[in-house]
């Protein structure tokens, strides 16, 4: 899963030669990096062509995108719009990883609560995230709260079930080296040794809840919530296809920088692991 | 038996039975013994006879289905650090430091600060591994993880240290390097050692007494004195001729 975005971790299977340089503190292999450019350059050669051939309604060529994006930057419009995007997906985000986290840990833990609320979270985790709007709407109006909600429940149930499972599947044999070392209450075993074993699975949720829920709020925000995701429509609308693409764009590099800032968090808090 | 009044461990007519889908097992049957202070007494026995489920019992992670065992004047009713317990995975926290690891029995007693660290360095000598102290158990060798483990048993000084099968994952000159460890660990801290293995020469080089458990359901086929000082040599005839012995003592099911 990490490695689609991991230049690194595939170096190992590369049948060429190993040509490698260092930088950004990373190790490269020039030959696959001239790949993935002449891949690149033969993508946007190909746009290029293509949006020539009709109207910049139907596909802006590469250019006019590119041109989009600069005006946005330098108004600083592109800010200001992300801006409203994070002030529902960061709290949506947060909320739902804690709410899922707990929820997760509860019930993986304690066959009480596990009994009590399996019946309604095997009911209400398949429903899409998205599918709640009608309730988003009704009860908070389509403003970032309602975005917001729709982003917590994305993130919810995907980290309540990476806790979950953690926590099932967290070891009875260190449980019991705890025991014999005095661990006797719940709160110090779910503290000392339940928790830290289920982890690298709560991580693993909080990274999937990190961008999936760019999804949910580029989503939400087709319905009118303000934000990035409100641009591409409007745009679109005008027939501003150059700046819709632009807006895309933007969703993908904040994708790929948080998802970054993730795998490093990650990285760091698991630097034990084998 | 000479220990009467002054034993660490009793156990006194246990036995123990797994319910399951095919009926119940019994895994030991009227097992009695009782280990003095600061004794080392080895159960010897081969693989399913039980003897693993009787440390679990001593260290109370399991409930007899019948019998009593108390540990130093206390009936046994779960587990509790006054009981240290090395197991043969290690089973060290992989995501506490070597350090960590050792002071995990001491933070749950709530040892003041101060305190712990000098104990857990203290450990970490007895041990050998003071360099090692910031590293995490994935960068260590298996025997270095066992050290790790009899340190985090024996720092929070208990009364008893029960051992099950510790050396089983580690290749021979490690074992043997661990097992002289042990004994200068053993004779300076005084501690009372209930050690579980199936390797007949360990058990020779190692204990007081010898506990032979029979195969299934185990049950106490003899207790073997060993009267010798230590170190012991291996190839001594009287070694050669008490593993031969017990060899013969643990019969066909070996």
């Amino acid at each position: 899963m990490a490695t689609e975005f991991d230049p690194a971790a595939n170096s190992s299977q590369s049948r060429s030669e190993p040509t490698t340089t260092a930088a950004f503190g990373r190790r490269w292999n020039l030959t696959r990096l001239w790949r993935g450019l002449a891949g690149t350059a033969g993508f946007l050669a190909v746009w290029w062509v293509a949006g020539g051939q009709v109207p910049s309604y139907l596909l802006p060529t590469p250019d006019d995108v590119a041109g989009a994006l600069w005006t946005e930057l330098v108004t600083g419009q592109l800010f200001v719009h992300l801006g409203e995007s994070l002030l529902h997906y960061v709290p949506g985000v947060v909320v739902g990883v804690v709410a899922g986290g707990v929820l997760g840990v509860g019930m993986g833990w304690s066959q009480v609560v596990d009994d009590v609320l399996t019946p309604v979270v095997r009911v209400l985790r398949p429903i899409p995230p998205l599918a709640w709007i009608v309730f988003a709407i009704i009860w908070l109006g389509l403003g970032h709260s309602g975005a917001a909600f729709i982003v917590f429940i994305g993130a919810l149930w995907i980290t309540f079930y990476n806790a979950y499972e953690g926590v099932e599947n967290a070891s009875r044999d260190l449980m019991e080296v705890a025991a014999t070392l005095g661990v006797d209450s719940d709160r110090r075993l779910l503290w000392r040794v339940v928790i830290p074993d289920a982890l690298p699975e709560i991580l693993t949720g909080v990274r999937t809840s990190v961008g999936q829920c760019w999804m949910m709020v580029i989503a939400a925000e087709l319905f009118g919530a303000p934000g990035v995701g409100y641009e591409i429509i409007t745009s679109a609308n005008n027939l501003a296809m150059a700046r819709s693409i632009a807006y895309m764009l933007t969703i993908s590099a904040v994708f790929l920088l948080s998802d970054w800032a993730v795998r490093r968090l990650r990285a760091y808090l698991l630097d034990w692991q084998p | 038996m000479s220990y009467r009044g002054d034993a660490e461990i009793i156990v006194d007519g246990v036995s123990m039975q797994y319910g399951g889908e095919s009926g119940t097992t019994t895994a030991l049957q009227d097992v009695s013994l009782e280990i003095g202070s600061g004794e080392f007494v080895t159960v010897l026995g081969p693989s399913g006879c039980g003897k693993t489920t009787l440390l679990r019992l001593v260290s109370g992670l399991e409930s007899p289905s019948s019998g009593k065992i108390t540990v130093a004047g206390e009936p046994v009713r779960g587990p509790a650090p006054n009981r240290g317990t090395v197991f043969q995975a290690y089973h060290l926290f992989p995501w506490l430091t070597v350090e960590e690891n050792v002071a995990f029995g001491l933070v749950e007693q709530g040892v003041p600060d101060a305190t712990r660290r000098e104990r857990t360095s203290e450990m970490l000598d007895l041990v050998g591994l003071s360099e090692f102290a910031d590293a995490y158990p994935k960068e260590l060798s298996g025997g270095m993880k066992q050290r790790v483990g009899l340190a985090r048993a024996l720092a929070v000084d208990p009364d008893v240290l029960l051992m099950d099968e510790p050396f089983g994952s580690v290749d021979m000159q490690t074992r043997r390097r661990l097992q002289r460890e042990l004994l200068d660990i053993w004779s300076s801290t005084e501690k009372t050692v209930l050690f579980v293995t199936h390797d007949i020469e360990e058990a020779v080089v190692l204990s007081d007494r010898i506990v032979v458990l029979s195969g299934t359901p185990g049950r106490v086929r003899a207790t073997v004195a060993v009267e010798r000082s230590r170190p012991r040599d291996r190839s001594a005839q009287w070694f050669v001729d008490q593993v031969e012995g017990l060899f013969e003592r643990l019969g066909p099911n070996r």
